[in-house]
């Protein structure tokens, strides 16, 4: 990730990596993944379906995470998407491109840490 | 709440998606819309902008449909749903089935299991028998062009023998004659003692034109054939077997152009056939050597004198029938020619391949037919299986119709599935074939021709997946269409507890049971009647005692023993040395025994009577002697007495004949005193006098009835020479084998001794081919059996289970026990008995195929058809009545509160 990246790459490989990210640690389905990337930036990231869920079919198709129909007692079945294996390489990897990244940033913009 | 379905669903029309995908997305984008509606009313939003606010996301513009294009995967127009109307993939359809046969067939592993073994026993029976019929009837003989060649007979039909082996002048005039072939050749049989490597050792070896070879188009594997200047008197060259070559000779390379000495004279090896040459004719032979015939002249004006057996190639382009008339026209021209010794005889063209498959045929084309019946049985019982299970599935089948699914493809996805387990039992199946064949191999009586090529190849291979294929058509179809013709409203309404039956389902499995009842029958009847056949056989009295003989052939060689005196002097020596044996109660010399040798046979005239027409004087068998020959052999002495040390040739001509004999020539009288002679009675030999009258014996044939026979004493022949020794022990007579065979070594050192056996073997195998039918067809019948039981088993039980509720009213309503058990079995007799009359119509007009394999009864045997009926009827009874046991100990309660 040190060579320039396009902003077009740059969005959609950052909404892969916030993606990657909160399926970390459980299964969450897509309504509850799109108000979480909204929650946790405070209202500046915001995903319009159109938009998350082909990109989420994509990571599947990919194999890094997988959907699986849940049903619970009293609930509408739901799908449900958990991180695979290879998605938590993907994501360790991503990860450390993307601190690499945004150092490289900082110096060269000259945004000193607090 | 609003239904955001149809909008999600007009955006991904474009796409194109299969079916399922496209209501998984419908749903879960939907349930996403639905949530965001719900958290903006509650943030206040009145309905109508709640609305507003979620459809932009989708109005935007075409996003998502532009996003989705990159990830999903547009399905081709051709859909691979199941049951769906769209237009077929069929490839596409029948992987999905495969798949989907193999998980049902995999979530009923006990199914599955029954199913698989039963097929594998039929398909398995079927590829064992196919791979013999293929090896034995089907493959070409290992001949060039075998399809043109031909073997040629007199016919003889009048006197008895409708295929009799040619006198050399007749075949040599139909050589000179005949423009039919493009080739004819001769063989004979005779026998050599070989000397002077290793242990001496008598050979069989077959006297053979030169171009016989050549004929067949069979190339020596080293040096060559015969050529035509070795076809004269007096040439002394051989060629050797392959296994000879290999035994004898070490596989010697250098062996062409060796001597070999055969009966004490010098031969020159001119080459070594390959392995596994026979060739065919009337016996079954294993030839170690092969010389030229060279006719001396005396043989060759011979035509009373029947002995040849003759190979020809026909012409291309020459029939059967052309070759046949002419023949025939040849033949006729023989007899006006030589009437005393043609007269009446024609002559028969046979396709080589049906003289050597000929005996074997019905019984291998039995067994096929038998096998083909277990497997029809086996089919029924899974057919009924499959119903049954039909019947559990009828929900999902109503299910997938009301979706839409045409019945064609339901049809379709039954028969996969069934041909699917058709192919798993038959790659079963062949391993049983492997291991069945390998049996088989070893109870195939030797003698059959082509044994060694029996083996699971290729052909067998395609016929066996051919089976599998047809076998899962036939049981599946009946199930396919039940299935596939359900009336919806009825089934998906039903709480399921007739659901399972059904008039249409009871009655196909009611039909399948006719059916394996049937078939089962005839196949019992059919293996009842060889049973029977062999019981017969075995109770069958062959003229002598076969227990406790040790026999052995000791052909003297002419050159060492020209005269009778000295064949005389040497066996008298051998006798004296045996005797003294332990364990030797007696023991004589004998001419070829009973069950050994097909020929020798003479026509006779008796004093006093005129000498009838050519054409209408009987054969007598002959056999050469000597004294004790009777008593040690057990055959009893009716009249008159047995020949002694003193009938020699010194003394009066005498000849004992059997009962037979002496009922044809001498009707109501006393022959003892009586004078006949070989040949005319104009004839030089001389007259000879009748001195006793002995039991008939089964001297060629163990199952035809006896021939007229006589024997003479080897001391008063001067060319007919005794050629085996037989020896009566107290103890197991092949422990006596090396000392008997030492005692003959030690009057002559260089003396052959062959073919060592007990008498009881020797007949053992001239039964063999009847037993080895037996075995197999019974223990076929009794697969079959097993299989029908389980058939009719499988049915009642089931169907009592339906009728749990009915039992349980009837019984609450006052019906006793017996009753109820009375009704069931009577149901189920119903439907055996339909089977039984069915099975017995076919099973009279079938086991006619089975006449020439029957010794002693008749086809229609009455005995066999009622015992067979009374077994089938017992199984019957207790298949049904088990699963009626078992319905009648339930409780009314619970039969009433069951579904």
């Amino acid at each position: 990730m040190a060579s320039p990246v396009p902003d077009r790459e740059l969005k959609k490989g950052s909404a892969e990596l916030m993606i990657l990210a909160l399926l970390e640690d459980r299964a969450r389905h897509g309504y509850e993944i799109g108000q979480l990337i909204e929650l946790r930036s405070r209202g500046a990231i915001r995903f319009n379906i159109a938009s998350l869920y082909p990109l989420l079919y994509r990571l599947e198709k990919r194999n890094w995470i997988r959907g699986r129909w849940i049903e619970k007692p009293g609930q509408r079945r739901r799908r449900y998407y958990r991180l695979t294996d290879s998605g938590r390489t993907v994501l360790s990897k991503q990860r450390a491109g993307w601190r690499e990244f945004v150092e490289a940033i900082n110096l060269i913009t000259g945004i000193q840490h607090a | 709440m609003p239904d955001f379905r149809n909008k999600i669903r007009a955006r991904l029309a474009a796409l194109q998606l299969s079916p399922v995908r496209e209501a998984e997305i419908v749903e879960e984008l939907s349930q996403h819309l639905e949530q965001e509606y719900e958290r903006a009313v509650s943030c206040g939003a009145s309905d109508d902008e709640a609305r507003r606010q979620v459809l932009e996301q989708l109005n935007a513009s075409d996003l998502l449909s532009r996003e989705l294009k990159h990830v999903e995967r547009r399905i081709s127009e051709k859909s691979t749903a199941l049951g769906s109307e769209r237009k077929v993939n069929i490839f596409a359809d029948l992987l999905q089935d495969v798949r989907y046969g193999l998980r049902t067939l995999a979530k009923n592993p006990a199914f599955t299991a029954i199913a698989i073994v039963a097929l594998a026993l039929g398909i398995g029976a079927n590829s064992a028998i196919f791979g013999v019929v293929d090896a034995v009837l089907l493959r070409p003989l290992p001949f060039k062009n075998p399809n043109q060649l031909v073997m040629l007979w007199e016919n003889a039909a009048h006197l008895g023998f409708p295929r009799d082996t040619p006198s050399p002048a007749n075949y040599l005039d139909w050589q000179k004659q005949a423009i039919s072939f493009t080739g004819m050749a001769a063989m004979s049989e005779r026998s050599f003692n070989l000397t002077g490597v290793g242990e001496p050792e008598r050979l069989e070896v077959r006297r053979v034109s030169a171009n016989l070879f050549e004929l067949l188009g069979v190339p020596a594997r080293l040096g060559r054939t015969f050529v035509p200047e070795d076809d004269k008197p007096g040439t002394h060259v051989v060629l050797l077997s392959h296994s000879l070559w290999q035994r004898r000779f070490g596989s010697d390379p250098g062996v062409v152009g060796r001597a070999v000495t055969l009966d004490g004279e010098s031969y020159t090896v001119v080459g070594v056939m390959p392995p596994f040459v026979q060739l065919p004719g009337f016996e079954n032979r294993n030839d170690q050597l092969w010389v030229p015939i060279a006719f001396p002249p005396e043989e060759a004006t011979q035509r009373g004198n029947h002995f040849l057996e003759v190979i020809a190639r026909l012409k291309p382009g020459v029939t059967l029938k052309q070759a046949q008339a002419e023949m025939e026209t040849i033949a006729a021209r023989l007899a006006q020619q030589y009437p005393v010794y043609n007269m009446r005889r024609g002559a028969v063209v046979v396709p080589l391949h049906e003289q050597v498959v000929g005996d074997i045929k019905p019984a291998l084309l039995v067994l096929l037919g038998a096998v083909g019946f277990v497997l029809l049985i086996a089919c029924a019982n899974v057919a009924n299986l499959l119903l049954a299970r039909a019947a559990v599935r009828q929900k999902e089948i109503a299910l997938r119709l009301a979706l839409g699914a045409s019945r064609s493809r339901l049809t379709r996805q039954f028969l996969t599935e069934s041909v699917l387990l058709a192919m798993l039992g038959a790659g079963l199946g062949l391993l049983l074939a492997f291991a069945g064949i390998r049996i088989l191999g070893t109870f195939i009586p030797p003698g059959i021709s082509q044994i060694q090529t029996i083996s699971i190849d290729g052909t067998v291979l395609i016929f066996t997946a051919l089976v599998a294929a047809l076998t899962g058509i036939a049981f599946g179809l009946a199930p396919a269409i039940h299935g596939s013709h359900l009336n919806l409203n009825d089934t998906l309404k039903e709480s399921g507890r007739d659901s399972a039956g059904g008039v249409k389902g009871h009655r196909a499995r009611g039909l399948l049971v006719i059916g394996e009842v049937a078939i089962s029958f005839v196949l019992l009847i059919g293996a009842g009647l060889l049973i029977n056949s062999s019981l017969h056989l075995r109770n069958l009295d062959p003229g002598f005692r076969g227990d406790h003989l040790l026999t052995m052939k000791v052909n003297l060689s002419e050159v060492k023993y020209p005269d009778r005196e000295r064949r005389a002097a040497f066996f008298d020596e051998v006798m004296r040395r045996v005797r003294e044996l332990p364990g030797v109660q007696s023991a004589a010399v004998a001419g070829n025994l009973p069950l050994t040798y097909n020929g020798d046979s003479m026509s006779i005239s008796v004093e006093g009577v005129p000498d009838p027409p050519p054409d209408q004087r009987p054969d007598v068998i002959f056999r050469a002697i000597g004294p004790g020959y009777f008593g040690t052999m057990g055959i009893p002495i009716v009249r008159g007495r047995d020949f002694t040390d003193q009938d020699n040739g010194d003394s009066k001509e005498a000849v004992i004949i059997s009962e037979k004999t002496a009922q044809q020539f001498w009707p109501g009288q006393d022959p003892i005193g009586k004078k006949l002679k070989p040949g005319l009675s104009t004839s030089s030999s001389p007259w000879r006098e009748v001195i006793g009258i002995v039991k008939d014996v089964r001297q060629n044939d163990f199952v035809a009835s006896p021939k007229r026979q006589m024997y003479f004493t080897y001391r008063q022949l001067k060319n007919i020479a005794a050629n085996a020794l037989v020896v009566r022990t107290s103890m197991e007579p092949m422990s006596l084998a090396v000392p008997v065979r030492n005692a003959i070594w030690s009057v002559d050192k260089d003396q052959t001794v062959a073919d060592i056996d007990t008498m009881d073997h020797i007949v053992a195998q001239a039964v063999a081919r009847q037993r080895f039918s037996m075995l197999l067809l019974g223990l076929f019948a009794a697969l079959a059996l097993l299989l029908a039981s389980i058939g009719i088993y499988g049915v009642m039980s089931y169907s009592v289970a339906q009728r749990t509720r009915e039992i349980g009213i009837r019984m609450a309503l006052g019906a006793r026990r017996a009753d109820v058990l009375q009704m069931t079995v009577k149901q189920a007799l119903n439907l055996v008995a339909i089977g039984m009359v069915i099975g017995l119509a076919a099973a009279f007009l079938l086991t006619r195929v089975l006449a020439s394999l029957l010794f002693g009864i008749s086809a229609t045997d009455p005995i066999t058809f009622i015992g067979i009926s009374v077994v089938l009827l017992a199984v019957a009874i207790l298949a049904s009545y088990l699963p009626a046991l078992r319905a009648t100990k339930v409780d009314p309660i619970i039969a009433l509160r069951a579904q």
